[in-house]
């Protein structure tokens, strides 16, 4: 099995729309072709293989499930990911005659996803400096008066960026395909230190996305008391995702309750007792 | 002067060009900065006649902007409806639009990155991955297309709800009731990433690792709590970026130093293989 030129280009082409920050928009860019269950299925089209394909993307994709990049951080680069290490994943399992249904293979493919991803971070911050060149162009536009021109810099201009941090890199190194996979598995021995601290790095990092969330919805100390009720619920009661949500919602039901009792008696005590029965009564009927 | 009022043309082209270009020419120094003026383009254009009048109505727009922009769309929405009545002579100037701006920056940021990206994507995603455990492509076609309506319809909801309500919105996103609502759906949020961190997360130390007796380590950290380590490193993270107000790089650069020398003392090994 080999990757040809129209496949590499196509290869490239997927990962400008997909980056975060992608020509794809952020929707069905990042979130939709970045995804690497998504990504299985467009690198199986293209290469002709859809079962390998969306099962090394779901492979990946549970390594990268939590993996989120809020505030434009970026700590595994999508792109990458999804349509450098998933064809050479494919490529890889091939090669070695494995079943892509297979423990292994999916070992194999978490590692190579995990290898490019992190190495892929590069050209994240490529695109986005790249992109401060138009932005520049842009706010001189706006200085002075040619306001359609921003049109330009946010839809059009970022495309070269791309070309440069998304389409050449991986229409290279997927055009590499075999040769690719027989160079990182000379020089990075999965028994070797790099891949070690690699794969490592890969199993530590999305803890960085969700500590950016947290940093979000934390706000008081107690705050982690509901982190850990959730950590809880699904570590050791075994609740799926799902039933986290209900039984979140069901608590954030109780708190919405206290928190709105405690604003109408504050009404209370600011305007006296005489409209409390009023209030309790609006209430009642909104119910 | 009769009353100016936005066509529903000038709108849905307004909404496009954020849900497309929200973040296209993304940079770290003024992130979704730019994916806002063009959105506001089409709005400015038909509100003003003179092109001094647009380009000054647009200025206001070129203050940093950055939220989750999915949800950010009610913000867009908002500001058309702002921008509508200060073309229609309300006292309403740059400032004020943008104290609005970076005041729902916050939080609607973790409104949506609790809801639409810590919770409704991994849920997603997992019941995904659940139909495609065979290699069907039903899971990734079923994402594909729950997702987009979704964020289709669910922005542009958003977009409308803000441009109808326009001030008063923010009214009803920062008053005391609606602070108790956010503070129980973030509350939400936080149930569900916690669940995430269990569930996704696994951090594991080297299965070689082995107590006198013959216990593995691991299995004795489990038997203090299971996944204690996700949960360790989750916490830790986070302490970097909050408490010692580290960068996320710089929070990475340290995961990668501890993996490494974990790996060279041996208490991490991945045992994988190609």
């Amino acid at each position: 099995m080999t990757v040809n030129v129209f496949q590499a280009a196509l290869f490239g082409l997927f990962a400008c729309l997909a980056s975060m920050p992608g020509m794809g928009g952020t929707s069905f860019g990042n979130y939709t072709l970045g995804r690497p269950l998504v990504a299985g299925l467009v690198v199986g089209l293209i290469m002709g293989d859809i079962r390998s394909g969306i099962l090394i993307g779901a492979a990946i994709q549970l390594v990268y499930i939590a993996l989120v990049t809020p505030g434009g951080t970026v700590s595994a680069d999508v792109r990458a990911v999804s349509y450098i290490g998933i064809p050479l994943a494919i490529l890889a399992v091939n090669a070695q005659g494995l079943d892509p249904n297979s423990a292994e293979a999916a070992g194999l493919a978490a590692s190579l996803g995990a290898a490019v991803g992190t190495l892929g971070t590069v050209l994240f911050y490529g695109t986005a400096t790249v992109n401060l060149v138009w932005q520049g162009m842009g706010w001189k536009w706006l200085e002075k008066g040619d306001l359609h021109k921003l049109y330009l810099v946010d839809m059009v201009l970022p495309w070269i960026g791309h070309i440069l941090c998304s389409f050449i890199p991986t229409f290279i190194i997927t055009m590499g395909g075999a040769t690719m996979v027989d160079l990182m598995k000379t020089y990075m021995p999965m028994d070797g230190i790099a891949m070690k601290t690699l794969f490592t790095v890969g199993s530590l990092l999305p803890t960085v996305g969700i500590a950016i969330l947290l940093k979000q919805v934390i706000s008081k100390p107690t705050d982690f008391l509901t982190f850990f009720f959730g950590f809880t619920l699904s570590a050791v009661m075994g609740c799926n995702l799902i039933a986290a949500a209900g039984i979140g919602c069901f608590f954030a039901l109780i708190n919405f309750k206290i928190e709105s009792m405690k604003i109408d008696l504050d009404k209370i005590h600011v305007s006296g007792g005489a409209i409390a029965a009023g209030v309790d009564d609006e209430e009642e009927e909104d119910i | 002067m009769a009353e100016k009022k936005l066509s529903k043309a000038a709108l849905n082209k307004s909404f496009r060009n954020w849900y497309y270009g929200n973040l296209t020419c993304f940079s770290q120094e003024h992130m979704q900065t730019f994916g806002y003026l063009c959105s506001m383009l089409p709005l400015v254009e038909e509100l003003y006649d003179t092109p001094e009048e647009q380009k000054d109505a647009l200025m206001t727009y070129s203050a940093f902007f950055n939220t989750e922009p999915q949800l950010g769309a009610l913000v867009v929405g908002i500001t058309a409806g702002l921008e509508e009545a200060r073309a229609n002579g309300e006292a309403i100037d740059s400032d004020a639009i943008n104290g609005i701006r970076a005041g729902l920056m916050g939080p609607v940021a973790g409104l949506g990155d609790s809801l639409v990206v810590g919770t409704l994507i991994p849920i997603l995603l997992g019941i995904a991955l659940g139909l495609s455990t065979d290699g069907s492509p039903l899971g990734a076609i079923f994402y594909i297309v729950v997702w987009n309506l979704l964020m289709w319809f669910g922005m542009k909801f958003a977009y409308d709800q803000g441009y109808q309500l326009g001030g008063k919105a923010v009214e009803s996103l920062v008053g005391p009731t609606a602070q108790a609502l956010r503070d129980s759906i973030v509350m939400v949020g936080t149930v569900v990433i916690g669940a995430v961190a269990a569930t996704w997360v696994s951090i594991s130390c080297s299965p070689n690792l082995t107590l006198p007796g013959g216990t593995t380590f691991q299995s004795t950290l489990d038997g203090i709590f299971p996944k204690l380590l996700s949960m360790v490193f989750t916490v830790f993270c986070w302490w970097l970026m909050t408490k010692k107000k580290l960068s996320p790089v710089v929070t990475m650069l340290i995961l990668v130093a501890i993996a490494f020398v974990g790996v060279l003392v041996g208490f991490f090994d991945p045992a994988l293989s190609y």
